[in-house]
C-alpha cells in the first residue's frame, strides 16, 4: 500500500465469510477475497445480482457480523462490533413503533454519540434540526404507523445521521418504495449527505442496490460484485458532474456507464431467473 | 352493525340490548320456572337471589371478603408479575439460561396450584400467606411463557439497529426488548390475572375446608360456610354471580389497559 496517501476511512483486506449450516455442517462461501478501500467523504454504491453477498459485506463492515478471515478497519482499527460511528439505514428501516418520530430520531442520543456529550437542550436541537433536514416538520409526534413508506424512510435516515457516523451504511434503503418516490428521494438523499455537515466534512457513504441506475446517479464508484462466490468483479468510477440532478440522467455518460455495468451484471441476472442456464429466447434487456 | 345515519341513541341502545337481552330471557325464565315448577321455598330464584344480595352488602360482611380475596390476588399478581417478567426476558435474551431453566419450569407448569394447596398450607398455615402463594404460582407460568414468547419474536433487526447507534447491552434490553414484547407481555398479564382470580377462590375454598370454616376470609370461604354449614343456596348463587362478574370486570379492565398502553397496534 502506499504510504503517502492518507490512510482509507475503510479497508476490507482479503475478507472470506463462510456461513456453517447448523445441522449438516455444510460450508457455504458468502464472501470471498474482498478488497476495498474506501475514502473519506466517497459516496459508494455497491450493486450485483441476488446471493452476491452485497448484504453480508454490509453486516461485516457494520460488525454485526464477523469475517471468517480477513480484516476490516475503520480508520485503522479493527471493526468487531457494531457502534456508533458506522450507522446502519436497514431495508425495512427497523423504526421503533412505539417511538414517535421525535423520539426515533433521537434514540441514540440519550447514550452520547462518539465524542460528544449532549446536554438536554443540545438534543433537542440536533433532533429538531434533523427533523428539518428530511422534511418532517410538524410530524414530530406521529408514530410509524401513521407514516406513510416513504415519511418512514425520512425518519429512518434522519435517525441515521442525528446519531453522527463516520461512515452510513445503507441497504437498500429505497427499496420498499415506488418509482417515482424513489427518483424524487435519489436527489433529496444527495442534498442531504452533502448537507449533513453540522461538520465541515462529507460523510462516507456505502449505499447497497439492486438499481443499477440508482447507483450511477447517487455514486463516486461503483462496486460491482458477482456471485457463486461472492466477490468483487469491478469497481467502475462514475466522472458525472455534482450535483447531480434530473438532467444528469439524461447525459450520454449516464446511459455508458450503466450499460457497461449491467454488461458485467447481465449473464448471472439470467442464470438467476432460469435455473437451468440457458439463456432466454427473447433477447429484452431485464433491468433487475 | 348499525349504519352510519343512525342517530347516536339508537346505536347506543341497540348495542345495550345486545348485551343484555339474552341474560335477561334467562333470568326471567329462571324466574318463572322458580315460582311454578320447584318444589322447595329454599330453592334459588332471582327475586330470592337478589334480596339475599343486598343481604349479605348490609349485614353478611360481602363487599368485606370480596376486597379480601382481590387484595390477595393483587398481591400475588404483581409478585408473579416482577419475578416473571424479569426472569422471561433475560431466559429470552439469553439462549443458555433458558436451556438449562426449561426443564424445570416445564416440570412445575402442568402442575395445578390446588395440587400445591397442601405444601403451600404445611408451609404457610390457612391464612392469608398462603393464598397468596397460591395465586403467586398460578399467575406466574402464563407470565413467563409469554414473556419468553414475546421476546423470541422480536424483531431482530430493532435490536440490531439500537447495537449501531451505540447503545448498550442493558439498555436495548429495557428500551428495546421490553417495550417489543409489550404486547405479548400484557396478553400473559390478562390471563394471569384471570387464573390468578379462578385461583384464589379455588384456594379459599380449600383452604376454608382445611381450617373448618375459620380465619381465612375471602369469598371462597364464604361460599364454602354457605356450602357447609349454613347451606344457604341463595347465598351460594349470589357468590358465584359476584365471583363471574369480577372475573369479567378484571378481563375488560386489562383489555383497555392493552389498548391505552399500546397505542401503536391497531
Amino acid at each position: 500500500m502506499n504510504t503517502a496517501t492518507a490512510m482509507p476511512k475503510l479497508r476490507l483486506t482479503n475478507v472470506l465469510k463462510q456461513f456453517v449450516a447448523p445441522r449438516t455442517g455444510q460450508l457455504t462461501t458468502a464472501v470471498t477475497d474482498v478488497n476495498l478501500d474506501i475514502e473519506t467523504g466517497e459516496f459508494v454504491c455497491v450493486v450485483g445480482p441476488s446471493g452476491c453477498g452485497k448484504s453480508t459485506v454490509m453486516n461485516l463492515v457494520a460488525g454485526l457480523d464477523t469475517p471468517t478471515s480477513g480484516t476490516i478497519e475503520a480508520d485503522g482499527k479493527p471493526v468487531t462490533a457494531p457502534g456508533a460511528d458506522r450507522g446502519v439505514m436497514f431495508q425495512d428501516y427497523a423504526l421503533m413503533p412505539w417511538m414517535s418520530v421525535y423520539d426515533n430520531i433521537g434514540f441514540g442520543l440519550n447514550y452520547g454519540t462518539p465524542g460528544k456529550g449532549f446536554t438536554k437542550e443540545q438534543r433537542d436541537e440536533r433532533v429538531r434540526h434533523f427533523v428539518d433536514l428530511v422534511g418532517l416538520k410538524g410530524s414530530e409526534k406521529k408514530y410509524p404507523h401513521q407514516l406513510s413508506g416513504g415519511m418512514r424512510q425520512r425518519v429512518a435516515l434522519a435517525r441515521l445521521l442525528a446519531n453522527g457516523p463516520d461512515i452510513l451504511l445503507m441497504d437498500e434503503p429505497l427499496g420498499a418504495l415506488d418509482a417515482q418516490t424513489r427518483l424524487i428521494l435519489q436527489v433529496e438523499l444527495l442534498r442531504i449527505w452533502g448537507e449533513t455537515a453540522l461538520q465541515k466534512e462529507r460523510k462516507t457513504a456505502i449505499f447497497i442496490t439492486h438499481d443499477i441506475e440508482e447507483a450511477v446517479f447517487l455514486a463516486d464508484r461503483v462496486v460491482v460484485m458477482s456471485t457463486h462466490p461472492g466477490r468483487v468483479k469491478a469497481v467502475i468510477p462514475v466522472d458525472l458532474p455534482r450535483p447531480r440532478t434530473e438532467h444528469t440522467r439524461a447525459l450520454p455518460r449516464f446511459g455508458q456507464l450503466g450499460e457497461q455495468i449491467w454488461n458485467l451484471i447481465r449473464d448471472e441476472a439470467y442464470r438467476a431467473i432460469d435455473d437451468t442456464g440457458d439463456k432466454p429466447v427473447a433477447a429484452a434487456s431485464v433491468k433487475q | 352493525m348499525t349504519t352510519a345515519t343512525a342517530s347516536v341513541n339508537g346505536t347506543a341502545w341497540s348495542r345495550v340490548l345486545q348485551l343484555t337481552l339474552v341474560p335477561l330471557v334467562l333470568v326471567v325464565v329462571w324466574q318463572l320456572w322458580g315460582m311454578f315448577l320447584a318444589s322447595d321455598e329454599r330453592t334459588p330464584v332471582p327475586s330470592r337471589v337478589i334480596t339475599t344480595f343486598f343481604d349479605l352488602v348490609a349485614n353478611g360482611g360481602l363487599i368485606g371478603a370480596l376486597l379480601q380475596s382481590l387484595t390477595r390476588v393483587v398481591v400475588g399478581f404483581a409478585i408473579s408479575l416482577v419475578a416473571g417478567t424479569t426472569l422471561g426476558l433475560l431466559m429470552g435474551s439469553y439462549p443458555a439460561l433458558r436451556d438449562s431453566l426449561d426443564p424445570i419450569i416445564e416440570a412445575f407448569r402442568p402442575l395445578a396450584p390446588m395440587a400445591i394447596l397442601p405444601i403451600v398450607l404445611l408451609w404457610f398455615g390457612t391464612g392469608t400467606p398462603a393464598a397468596t402463594a397460591i395465586v403467586t404460582y398460578a399467575a406466574f407460568f402464563p407470565l413467563l411463557v409469554n414473556t419468553v414468547h414475546g421476546v423470541s419474536r422480536v424483531d431482530r433487526k430493532l435490536v440490531q439497529a439500537a447495537s449501531t447507534m451505540g447503545v448498550p447491552r442493558p439498555s436495548v434490553l429495557m428500551r428495546v426488548v421490553l417495550p417489543a414484547a409489550l404486547p405479548s407481555i400484557l396478553l400473559g398479564a390478562r390471563l394471569s390475572m384471570g387464573i390468578a382470580w379462578t385461583a384464589i377462590i379455588a384456594a379459599e375454598l380449600g383452604v376454608g375446608a382445611k381450617s373448618g370454616g375459620g380465619t381465612s376470609g375471602g369469598i371462597g370461604q364464604m361460599m364454602f360456610v354457605f356450602y357447609s354449614y349454613s347451606i344457604d343456596l341463595n347465598a351460594i348463587v349470589v357468590c358465584m354471580i359476584v365471583v363471574g362478574v369480577v372475573a369479567l370486570l378484571i378481563d375488560r379492565l386489562f383489555r383497555i389497559a392493552e389498548r391505552r398502553l399500546m397505542p401503536w397496534r391497531q
